[in-house]
């Protein structure tokens, strides 16, 4: 992993996205570390999922400066993707594509038959792990929601990737499938990869993350640890952050 | 206690449903993204259809007892055409098209009732309805001429919503099969018993004498002579029958929409085996967009609909090779209406991930750009092939006029596809047979533009093909793939564009 000299995976400054007349992100500064992992806390529209989606290259900035594994998301969109694991906050899956093709696809545009001779096997074993092995050969069409999220995380994690970037990993999700995820937060952390998580649920966030950054109206309002904002004196803290 | 519905019970449901279609009807009308458009399409609509009904009353000729009596011995004929047509139509939708979709729909409390006169309502919001019914009034404009052409246009107008509501009623029925026990293999055992009864006829020489006989005649008999005893009886008559049928087809309507539509739940929960991994990126999004397509129920029911179709009316009407180049682009416009008009909605919310991946946009782009490509020159392809059967060895002239064809209809529709696609992404799922890439209206507009560009292509390459030195075809054709080749190039640079295709991304992704 090329870091800049600060050494953040993850550096956000004065973060800008518009939409046509909807400016989503209205100025997002963050920074994340490798080995921890962040969690992204705000109500619907805060711009959390804007902002994963500038971080996993998918959606250029109208401005500001974003920069994912020593990469300028804006100049080299295709070395921020090679670093990047990216679990989508809608569906994320082909529909008519099975699971183990959406694995092929990742393996075979990530070089990981040429890099990891092995990937075939941890792609089974994270398959088993998060439940989804029965199915491996069936279209996703057919997937519940939780399914779908289950699946979505093992597409982000396969590649073992730098930036691990994790939008709205435990809706609908089963309890086994919260309990992988969490696992799967757990080992990307252990390797030292930077782990970003955007959720509602608040409790799940501060269980998986060591920071947290609350966004609202499309800009950050407050950096703050994890325990700072468990247990009920967090929940009002996070309450009146929101307002 | 009775448990059976009462007749007040069902005229109250039957009420609801009506109003339904009304409801639906505005909150469709207050979705259309562009106003001004669809103001003009309906102007468009009134003037394209008063013209039709009323020019060729005056041009010379109409009326006579020349080609305008022989028009008019033929009209009994092309109205059971459009009956067919619309049959074919409804049955290949899988019932017709969906006011709502089906997954925002299943929330509502809509009706099969309102969901049937949903589709009853949409059914002429397709270019071949309105070619065969432009086509059909103006026929009878110039067979009858000026006399009496008002009393007889009502009598079409009527005809032609008589028909849609029984090719609605039909379509039903065959969904309501479809979806039972042995359906499927039972639906496709009686339109190829179909099919073969049609080939035997025109073999045995019997077509002519059985279309001579066609009920429908009645009807061209009560539209001849003005208002008179006879028109008011068949006016009366197909009121009677429009009602009836409209009415009739909700009861297949609520039995299909009681059954699991087989077809879908196979491909959802059927097994696709572990393949090799693929030698390319290029191959690895081919194979992925592929599986997106041929797994797709619209697409499938859809291009075997668009490819033996034509190529069996050719077959039957035993079409010489030179007329045979108006096929490649009546097949690939369709093939395009199935998904190409929005390319990008076949990753539908994989959108987002696949953008994920590390590939450049321009290979992405080339996957789509062949899938398409290939999806709409196999459908030429098989069409083509049930063309040539009767048609005897063609000349070199023929032959190239024809391939040409395929060529250059090919690169102008994939073109088009995918310039469209990414001009105006829509949100789409493409589950259900009844699914459309677009909304009616801008079908309606990408239909007509497809329709009226390849029909020209295919007349100037039947011209060619009557011209001795085959070369020709060859060197017109250069021109034509430039210039489609120029405008599927800008396509690619929009989509490269990083702005412009999270805009699309998005977008499909809902």
């Amino acid at each position: 992993m090329t870091l800049p000299p600060d050494g953040h995976p993850v550096q956000v400054r004065d973060l800008h996205v518009r939409f046509g007349e909807v400016e989503a992100v209205t100025g997002v500064d963050l920074v994340a570390e490798a080995g921890h992992a962040t969690a992204l806390l705000g109500r619907n529209g805060a711009g959390k999922s804007t902002t994963m989606r500038v971080l996993a290259g998918v959606v250029p900035p109208t401005s500001g400066s974003v920069t994912v594994a020593g990469h300028d998301v804006r100049r080299e969109p295709l070395a921020v993707k090679r670093a990047v694991g990216y679990c989508p906050d809608v569906g994320g899956l082909v529909p008519r594509a099975t699971p183990w093709e959406h694995l092929q696809l990742s393996a075979r545009l990530r070089r990981l038959h040429r890099t990891e001779p092995g990937w075939e096997q941890r792609a089974r074993d994270l398959l088993e792990r998060f439940e989804l092995g029965d199915v491996a050969h069936r279209v996703t069409a057919g997937f519940s929601h939780g399914m779908g999220r289950r699946l979505s995380v093992v597409l982000a994690v396969l590649h073992q990737p730098e930036v691990l970037l994790l939008d709205e990993p435990f809706d609908g999700v089963d309890p086994i499938g919260v309990e992988a995820t969490m696992a799967a937060i757990d080992d990307a952390r252990a390797r030292g990869a930077c782990v970003l998580v955007s959720t509602h649920l608040r409790e799940l966030a501060v269980e998986a993350c060591s920071t947290v950054t609350v966004l609202r109206g499309g800009a950050r309002v407050a950096t703050a640890s994890a325990t700072e904002m468990s247990g009920e004196e967090g929940a009002r803290a996070y309450r009146g952050l929101l307002d | 206690m009775p448990t059976a519905a009462s007749w007040t019970s069902g005229w109250t449901e039957a009420r609801r449903a009506v109003a339904d279609v009304g409801h639906l009807v505005r909150f469709r009308t207050g979705t259309v993204r562009r106003r001004g458009s669809a103001a003009w399409f309906a102007l468009g609509f009134v003037a394209l259809t008063t013209a039709a009904a009323v020019v060729p009353a005056y041009t010379p000729g109409a009326g006579d007892d020349g080609r305008a009596f022989d028009l008019l011995l033929l009209l009994p004929t092309a109205l059971a055409g459009f009956l067919g047509l619309a049959v074919v139509s409804a049955v290949a939708s899988g019932g017709g098209r969906e006011l709502l979709d089906r997954d925002p729909g299943a929330v509502l409390p809509v009706s099969p009732t309102t969901d049937h006169l949903g589709a009853l309502l949409l059914a002429p919001l397709n270019i071949a309805w309105l070619l065969q019914a432009w086509t059909l009034l103006g026929t009878t404009a110039y067979a009858l001429g000026p006399s009496g052409l008002a009393a007889a246009q009502v009598v079409v107008l009527l005809w032609l919503a008589v028909a849609t509501a029984l090719a609605q009623v039909v379509a039903w029925t065959f969904e309501g099969v479809r979806r039972g026990n042995h359906g499927i293999a039972g639906v496709r055992l009686v339109t190829l018993a179909l099919l073969g009864l049609a080939l035997g006829l025109q073999m045995a020489d019997a077509l002519v004498t059985v279309l001579d006989r066609l009920p429908t005649r009645r009807i061209v008999l009560g539209m001849l002579g003005g208002v008179s005893w006879t028109w008011g009886a068949t006016v009366a008559a197909l009121l009677v029958a429009l009602v009836l049928a409209a009415a009739l087809g909700a009861v297949p309507a609520h039995i299909a929409a009681r059954r699991t539509p087989r077809d879908e739940a196979r491909v959802e929960s059927g097994r696709y085996a572990a393949r090799r991994l693929p030698g390319s990126d290029l191959a690895a999004l081919v194979r992925t967009d592929r599986g997106s397509v041929w797994r797709a129920v619209p697409m499938r029911r859809g291009i075997a609909v668009l490819a033996i179709g034509p190529g069996a009316v050719a077959l039957l009407g035993d079409l010489p090779w030179s007329t045979m180049t108006i096929l490649p682009g009546l097949v690939a416009s369709g093939g395009a209406l199935l998904f190409g008009v929005n390319a990008w909605c076949l990753d539908a919310r994989g959108g987002l991930w696949r953008e994920s991946l590390p590939v450049a946009p321009g290979t992405v782009f080339t996957a789509r750009a062949w899938v398409l490509a290939e999806f709409l020159v196999a459908a030429s392809a098989v069409t083509v092939l049930l063309a040539a059967v009767r048609a005897g060895v063609p000349s070199a002239a023929e032959l190239t006029a024809l391939v040409c064809t395929v060529v250059v209809v090919t690169v102008q529709v994939v073109g088009a596809g995918m310039r469209w696609s990414a001009q105006r992404p829509y949100a789409v799922d493409l589950r259900s047979a009844r699914a459309t890439p677009a909304p009616p209206l801008t079908m309606v507009g990408y239909s007509t533009r497809l329709a009226v560009s390849t029909t020209l292509t295919g007349l100037v390459f039947s011209g060619l093909a009557r011209v001795p030195a085959w070369e020709v075809s060859v060197l017109v054709a250069v021109p034509f793939v430039c210039w489609s080749l120029a405008r599927l190039v800008r396509a690619r640079a929009r989509w490269v564009d990083p702005v412009d295709r999270a805009r699309v991304v998005m977008a499909v992704a809902g």
